[in-house]
């Protein structure tokens, strides 16, 4: 089963996502921020590693930019989207180096998010 | 305390005036003495002429009377001679008096009107630039008291607006910053609102039907906060100078297809007429061209929701000069004259009694000019009661 790690400092988000994520046949694994991110995928083995990274662009302790900067540098390639809440996000946030798959924006757009994941996951 | 020019005026004109006052006083008084001088002269030789005359004629020297009558003669033409060149003598010294004191007075005046120069030009460049948006525009201050004073005044004023200026930049920013963590913070929450309503409608078939319509209330609400924050965040960014256009070469025709497939739709639902009439070979135009169909897109909204049911909305675009013009023409209920030179402002709609129907943020137009201007375009409108209203902006030509 494809397997996406979501990243949100609220708790209602991170219900709501795996609610919707769920229903669509995903298995959801939850973080408060992208501190979580990192400790939980450095320790993790190559194996374990989520197909799939959705991460909140503004998080307190590590926002999801940092932690994937972080993962990046650590050599983990897996597809990440950040869901920002500016209006406008674009690659112009994020240094191009971060690879990063998509960029959604709050409200989130859920078939469109449920298409990217689609896509990145096949 | 600087020397006033007040009192170097009196100054000036009392010395001219003495000066003038004794060229005057002595020049008439060693007219009047040589004068006098003159007729005692002539008096004296004629007096001496007829003693000597009747003398030497008494004593039979007739001969002596008449050398003495000729010597005489001879001394008053000297003496007439004499007072002319007196005369003319004491005339140029008057003359000479008066040119010298006219002289100084014009070197005094035009000296002061020198030292006063320098602070009014000085004053008049500060002026300009503070009118031209320098608040730091200062001038020196010193001189005569009167352009040290109104130096003095300047600066002041000069330094109470930029100020002030400063306070509202202030202020400015606050707020920009205030709409944006606002508008950014708000997302959150909105997010989850929509996302569970979203949930609810995926299980339509368990849901009364009065439990969908309130669940499509609730989205269609939340769809509506989206659309006012993302314009109000267009608004606070383009007053910030932060939003950005990466204009590129654009062509118009798909620009407007698009935007009319995007309300198709909607205008259908309405049993409105949608059409375009493009010009053929428009020149490509250098836009973003995102921002120019959220600029069509505003504007057949607002010609959808304010015109009635079955109306015709049209969107023309054509060269004009060295620009395209692209219009939406609606024959709608058309707006009001009073209302028209406003509709550009911020939350302006039209009819209250429309706003119950109309979705709009009251931005939309707002925007659509900022963005406008951002392209280097220009706006307008024209609209007639009863018979409709056009919307037209204007944007450049690309350079080929």
């Amino acid at each position: 089963m494809t397997r996406v790690l979501v990243a949100d400092d609220s708790e209602t988000i991170l219900l709501l996502m795996r609610t919707r994520l769920e229903l669509a046949g995903y298995e959801v694994e939850t973080a408060a921020d992208g501190q979580e991110v990192t400790e939980r995928l450095h320790v993790g083995e190559a194996g374990q590693l989520p197909d799939l990274l959705l991460l909140d662009a503004m998080m307190p302790r590590k926002s999801g930019i940092d932690a994937l900067r972080e993962l990046r540098a650590a050599g983990v390639e897996t597809p990440a989207l950040i869901v920002s809440a500016h209006q406008d996000a674009t690659d112009a946030d994020a240094p191009s180096d971060l690879e990063v798959s998509g960029y959604l924006t709050k409200p989130i757009d859920f078939d469109r998010l449920l298409d990217s994941i689609a896509t990145l996951t096949a | 305390m600087s020397p006033s020019l007040a009192n170097r005026l009196r100054i000036g004109f009392a010395i001219g005036f003495a000066v003038l006052t004794a060229m005057a006083v002595i020049g008439v008084g060693r007219f009047i003495q040589q004068r006098q001088d003159f007729e005692d002269a002539i008096a004296r030789s004629y007096q001496v002429e007829m003693t000597a005359r009747l003398r030497l004629e008494r004593a039979g020297k007739p001969a002596a009377a008449r050398a003495t009558a000729v010597k005489q003669t001879a001394r008053r033409s000297e003496l007439r001679d004499q007072i002319a060149d007196d005369t003319r003598d004491t005339a140029l010294l008057v003359a000479a008096g008066l040119i010298a004191g006219l002289t100084g007075a014009l070197l005094l005046f035009s000296g002061l009107i020198a030292s006063m120069r320098r602070p009014l030009e000085e004053l008049v460049e500060a002026a300009g630039r503070l009118a031209g948006g320098d608040r730091s525009a200062r001038v020196r201050v010193g001189g005569l008291s009167e352009t040290a004073t109104l130096g003095a005044a300047f600066n002041e004023m000069a330094a109470e607006l930029e100020q002030e200026a400063s306070q509202r930049d202030q202020l400015d920013r606050l707020k920009d910053e205030f709409v944006l963590t606002t508008s950014h913070e708000l997302r959150s929450p909105l997010t989850s609102v929509q996302g569970f309503a979203e949930l609810l409608m995926l299980e339509r078939e368990s849901l009364t039907p009065k439990q969908v319509e309130t669940v499509e209330i609730i989205l269609d609400n939340c769809r509506h906060l989206v659309r006012l924050l993302n314009d109000l965040l267009d608004l606070a960014r383009s007053d910030a100078g932060r939003l950005a256009i990466t204009p590129r070469p654009t062509e118009v025709a798909p620009l407007v297809d698009d935007a009319v497939r995007t309300m198709r739709a909607q205008t259908e639902q309405s049993h409105q007429a949608l059409s375009q009439q493009i010009e053929p070979d428009l020149p490509l135009i250098e836009v973003e061209p995102d921002r120019i169909r959220q600029i069509l897109v505003n504007l057949l909204t607002n010609a959808h929701e304010y015109s009635p049911a079955g109306a015709s909305i049209e969107v023309t675009a054509r060269v004009v000069g060295a620009d395209v013009e692209i219009a939406v023409t609606d024959n709608g209920p058309g707006i009001p004259e009073q209302q028209l030179e406003h509709v550009f402002e911020r939350f302006t709609r039209g009819d209250a009694g429309l706003t119950q129907r109309v979705g709009g943020t009251g931005l939309g137009l707002a925007i659509s000019k900022s963005l406008v201007e951002l392209h280097g375009g220009t706006i307008a409108v024209e609209s007639t009661r009863g018979v409709g209203s056009t919307f037209s902006f204007r944007l450049p030509a690309a350079r080929r």
